[in-house]
């Protein structure tokens, strides 16, 4: 890593992931040598962030039962904002799926609503905190040992999960296996197909239809994740181009800047929890779709 | 900011997670939702039916209050009518015994009377017919002139 500081560094320095894939010469996190890796490297960063959002949603839900089993006592503080949570998924569920009795579209959304907007917030964290810590960290364990490592920044370490493309479209992919999984149980593999390629022409037109309906049946996932990464990434990237403003810049840019970050995280709490929201609304009505059966 | 396995691993990861709640975290909690609920509901009938019953108490307990004033009030009128009856009765009674003694005085009266006024006409004949005897001498005696004497003493 280049020791000198400049703004391109500082910028590329905040998008890169934590790589690990395997090369060549075998498994390694050597920013360096992220081309050799192809297709087979993973984000560890995003991984890492992911997963433990993930296991705290869980985590945080069971213990608002296990601490009061029974039903008699009233309910306080961590449980009510659990069962507030339920109500708003069981209502927004209600709203757009109607009378479909489906048990695993609640547990669904408010999985994608909680997990998604956990990994928003990780967007309001001072943008240098947690990498230069990581970097530090990784460091003193392995600056020895792993010849990549020369210094604290030599570490790259992204903590926003949301803003890699990877993630947004890889729970937008599983939320497609779903789609396409109920489309062919609930409506039958026939109806299914007929729906793809019968649409909007008729069926001397199939190839016709099936190139539009594909078109039509690709984008929502793709613009599903899409749509969290691109809001989430520019959210990051004004955060970062604020902080570049106290550090290479005079004093009263640096105050300004400030003031600017202030404004800024207070604005992006909305988008973090209205990205969040999307998200899980989407999620319920492209499910909700794929338990229609009737014509249309 | 290349799409790679990370993608795969995230679907991956996702669906332990959806899983993990869709088994683990959102059937106890909704089950428990529910049963307060019902329970909540239930205490509020319970609430509804016990403001009911205390309604009720209170209208017995209006009504049996009501009864028992009138009662005592029905009681206390009685006293009275019987207290003043025994003060008339007893006047009444005091009057007749006044007159009583009255008429019982007025007899002894005139019978005291009547044994002087007779006590009286007889010393005075016996003083008379002495005087007369001590000056007439033996001419006049009380056996000679016993129906001159009863006359006067009648006459006194």
């Amino acid at each position: 890593m280049a020791s000198e500081l400049t703004t391109q560094s500082y910028i590329t320095h905040h998008l890169t992931n934590l790589t690990c894939g395997k090369t060549p010469s075998g498994w390694t996190c050597d920013p360096y040598k992220v081309e050799q890796m192809g297709f087979w490297a993973f984000h560890v960063d995003s991984l890492f962030w992911s997963i433990a959002l993930g296991s705290l949603f869980v985590f945080v839900f069971r213990r608002a039962i296990s601490k009061n089993q029974d039903a008699s006592t009233a309910p306080s503080g961590l449980q009510n904002f659990v069962e507030m949570s339920i109500e708003f998924v069981e209502d927004n569920v209600q709203s757009l799926f109607g009378s479909v009795k489906n048990t695993l579209i609640a547990p669904l959304a408010l999985t994608v609503f909680v997990w998604i907007l956990l990994m928003n917030l990780m967007d309001l964290i001072p943008v240098d905190f947690l990498p230069v810590l990581a970097g530090h960290i990784a460091y003193l364990i392995a600056g020895d040992g792993v010849e990549w490592i020369k210094g604290p920044e030599s570490l790259y370490f992204k903590v926003v999960p949301t803003t890699d493309p990877n993630i947004t479209l890889g729970m937008a992919f599983g939320i497609f296996l779903l789609t396409i999984y109920y489309s062919i149980t609930v409506k039958g593999f026939k109806a299914f197909i007929a729906e793809l390629t019968l649409h909007p022409f008729g069926k001397y037109l199939i190839p016709v239809n099936f190139v539009l309906e594909m078109v039509n049946f690709i984008a929502k996932p793709v613009s599903l994740g899409l749509r969290l990464f691109g809001n989430l990434y520019a959210g990051e990237m004004i955060f970062i181009l604020i902080a570049l403003m106290l550090f290479f810049s005079s004093i009263p840019i640096g105050l300004m800047g400030f003031g600017l970050h202030l404004v800024w995280a207070l604005f992006h709490i909305l988008i973090v929890a209205l990205q969040a929201f999307i998200f899980m609304a989407l999620t319920i009505a492209y499910l909700a779709m794929a338990h229609e059966t009737e014509e249309h | 900011m290349n799409i790679n396995a990370t993608l795969l691993a995230q679907a991956v990861v996702m669906i332990v997670f959806v899983a993990i709640c869709w088994k683990y975290v959102y059937p106890p909690i909704l089950s428990m939702m529910k049963e307060r609920e019902k329970r909540i509901s239930d205490g509020l009938e319970a609430a509804k039916k016990a403001d009911d019953s205390l309604e009720e108490a209170k209208l017995a307990f209006d009504k049996e209050l009501n009864q028992a004033k009138a009662e005592a009030a029905e009681i206390l009128e009685k006293a009275n009518a019987r207290a003043s009856q025994i003060v008339t009765d007893a006047s009444s009674k005091a009057e007749a015994e006044a007159e009583k003694i009255l008429t019982s005085a007025a007899t002894t009266i005139e019978n005291e009377t009547n044994k002087a006024k007779e006590e009286l006409r007889q010393q005075m004949s016996d003083i008379i017919i002495d005087t007369t005897q001590k000056i007439l001498g033996d001419e006049i005696s009380k056996e000679k002139h016993e129906d001159i004497l009863k006359k006067a003493a009648e006459e006194l």
